[in-house]
């Protein structure tokens, strides 16, 4: 690992314009986040978490300030390079799973490799290893709608995972699975930050699921108002 | 190619409204192609013609006037004729007679036929010179010549009414108060691209018809003349030579080539062929007005879906050629089963058989067909410009946003 932290934010503000009323939303912003951390963003709704994951994920670009991430200072780039840059730096894991309902598991893994060079051959060896991480194997041909809730949340997982992004992110993961389900897509994030040593941002509500990261961040009103290191859970 | 699979299921992704889009695409063509392919085949049968080096002689005031049969005789008189036995060498019979015959006009029923295909009284000596691509077997031609009733239909007249050799061919008169009482001779063959549908009788028998109708007036008509040239250098001397020996006369003539002959129906319609090509235009604005719509409503529902495309890295180029390709392979389904569907249709189905005095044959050409596969193709192409573009502008915040 480099000593480069994986993301930092310096002098970040970010304000949406509705007609002649500017709206801040972020003020100030400055964070540092280490290579292998598995970050918590916790804080009420409207607080601005949703907003700050876009910045970090090359989503959307700040007002003013500094976003870093993995040495490459994304206000720089055209919109081009950072779509580009996003397909192979960046994992998303939504609340609502956001699979294509049109195309199998399989097929929705697929979809970050078409934009590679990889052949067919090895875009399905990758899938499968990604299927096969997320505990899907054999549910290769099922369509989003045959599967419940917590599995179409893995197979989102494991099309975030498929091109070995450096930076997983992730907004409410859990937000919309049952405890159970919820306690597992948890467990797999975890297993991701462990074995395979992913940088992960998740915003969450849930205290619970916050726990489960080595790192909890609150944020209100648009700035940071807490930054706890904590020491990780074993699962039982 | 590997994002194929993504567009077909998109496709098959409601189907109701792929199959309207098809379905409103292919009536749409199949319309376009029936009045496109009458144009075409026209044009293309007239220029087909100028091939047989034959003139047509009518009278200056039209072909519904009469020409006086006595000008087949001056005609045939005439340096650069050619004779019989130089296009037909088997008729030994009447080799040295002129290839000249008068064609002339009758409009009978047969049975209950609402469209009659034409029939024309002729100079049995030497029509089937005349008209070398209309095949008739020897032993059938010497019989029609030594029948004064007899008459040749085309081999498609035959089939339609299921006639043969011998059997009587009783034609009601609906301009003339007489009928004539024919009995079929001959059946015979021509290119696909000829009318297979006439009836062909004896110039003679039909004005013995004519003679005792109107006190006889309209007797004595050849209708119009044909003929066949030696070759074609000989025609526009040959042309100006009969105009001008008729031009004093009572009746003065009108002489043109076979092509500008078939020609001159087409642009009788001349106008309405503008209107056609204006009335498929508004159809093809019409068209790519509704595909659009139907894409765009289609996108509208996916806007979540491709924000998460532009997310995970799918550039604005890809997002709008994805779409693109969707509205083009949609709208050329509705090409192929318009456009070549109605070509196989009419390949087929024999519309001509329907409608035989008004299309004695129909196709759809070639290039007709590829010119509406192409124009579907289009269609689909502008018709998914602007969805495409919407959909490669989307924002992938808002986009999330919008359901999460
Ligand atoms: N496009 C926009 N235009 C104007 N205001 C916006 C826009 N997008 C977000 N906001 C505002 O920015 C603030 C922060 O939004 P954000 O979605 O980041 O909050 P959040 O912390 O993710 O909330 P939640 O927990 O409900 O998801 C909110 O007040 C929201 O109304
Ligand atoms: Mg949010």
């Amino acid at each position: 690992m480099g000593q480069e932290p994986a993301i930092a934010l310096r002098g970040v503000c970010k304000e949406y314009r509705r007609e002649q009323i500017k709206i801040p939303v972020l003020t100030d912003l400055k964070l540092t986040v280490d290579e292998g951390e598995f970050l918590a963003l916790m804080g009420p709704s409207g607080s601005g978490k949703t907003t700050l994951l876009n910045l970090l994920a090359g989503l959307d670009r700040p007002t003013t300030g500094e976003v870093v991430v993995h040495g490459q200072d994304l206000a720089q780039m055209s919109e081009g390079q950072i779509a580009r840059w996003r397909s192979r730096n960046v994992g998303f894991i939504f609340q609502l799973y956001n699979l294509i309902p049109v195309l199998t598991a399989f097929e929705n893994v697929e979809m970050p490799l078409l934009l590679t060079s990889l052949s067919k051959r090895q875009r399905r060896e990758n899938v499968r290893t990604a299927l096969r991480v997320v505990g899907l194997e054999g549910r290769e041909d099922h369509f989003p709608r045959q599967l419940s809730g917590g599995q179409e949340q893995r197979v989102a997982i494991a099309r975030a995972i498929v091109t070995d992004p450096y930076l997983l992110v992730a907004d409410e993961p859990t937000g919309d699975l049952d405890r159970q389900s919820a306690e597992e897509i948890l467990e797999l994030m975890e297993q991701l930050h462990r074995e395979f040593q992913k940088t992960i941002v998740m915003v969450t509500h849930d205290p619970i699921a916050a726990r489960r990261a080595s790192r909890l961040l609150k944020l209100d009103k648009g700035k940071l108002v807490g930054d706890v290191i904590q020491a990780q859970e074993v699962a039982s | 190619m590997k994002y194929l699979v993504y567009v077909f299921r998109n496709i098959r992704r409601n189907p109701v409204r792929t199959l309207l889009t098809v379905a409103s695409i292919s009536i749409c063509l199949f319309l376009m192609m029936l009045l496109l392919s009458y144009l075409t085949i026209n044009t293309e049968v007239a220029h087909s013609l100028s091939d047989y080096n034959r003139l047509i002689t009518m009278s200056s005031q039209g072909f519904t006037q009469p020409v006086p049969i006595a000008n087949v005789a001056t005609v045939a008189a005439m340096e650069g004729i050619a004779t019989v036995g130089e296009l037909t060498p088997e008729d030994k019979e009447h080799r040295d007679k002129k290839a000249v015959s008068p064609f002339s006009w009758y409009g009978g029923r047969y049975k209950d036929d609402s469209m009659p295909g034409s029939q024309f009284g002729i100079d049995p000596e030497t029509i089937f010179a005349i008209m070398v691509e209309m095949k008739l077997p020897p032993d059938q031609l010497k019989a029609f010549r030594d029948d004064k009733t007899g008459c040749v239909i085309g081999k498609k007249l035959a089939k339609d009414k299921n006639l043969k050799i011998g059997d009587p061919y009783p034609l009601k008169g609906t301009v003339y108060e007489f009928n004539l009482d024919l009995t079929i001779r001959g059946i015979y063959d021509a290119p696909e691209n000829r009318d297979n549908r006439m009836c062909l009788y004896h110039w003679a028998y039909l004005d013995e018809g004519l003679k005792r109708d109107f006190q006889g007036r309209a007797a004595g008509n050849a209708g119009t003349i044909y003929f066949k040239c030696k070759d074609a250098a000989a025609m526009p001397g040959l042309i100006k030579k009969i105009d001008d020996s008729f031009r004093n006369s009572s009746t003065p003539t009108k002489t043109q080539t076979e092509e500008a002959f078939a020609q001159m129906f087409s642009e009788m319609i001349g106008d309405l062929q503008t209107l056609i090509v204006a009335v498929g235009m508004a159809v093809v604005v019409s068209l790519i007005c509704v595909c659009g719509v139907a894409m765009a409503m289609s996108m509208r529902e996916r806007t979540t879906e491709v924000a998460v495309l532009k997310a995970i890295g799918f550039g604005r180029g890809l997002v709008l050629a994805l779409v693109l390709v969707e509205a083009v392979i949609v709208s050329t389904l509705g090409g192929v089963v318009g456009a070549l569907g109605t070509k196989l249709l009419f390949d087929q189905f024999d519309l001509g058989s329907l409608v035989p005095g008004f299309l004695p044959f129909f196709y759809v050409p070639w290039t007709t067909a590829l010119f509406g596969l192409g124009l579907a193709v289009l269609i689909g192409f502008v018709s998914g410009v602007l969805p495409a573009w919407l959909a490669a502008q989307t924002s992938v915040i808002q986009g999330l946003r919008k359901v999460v």
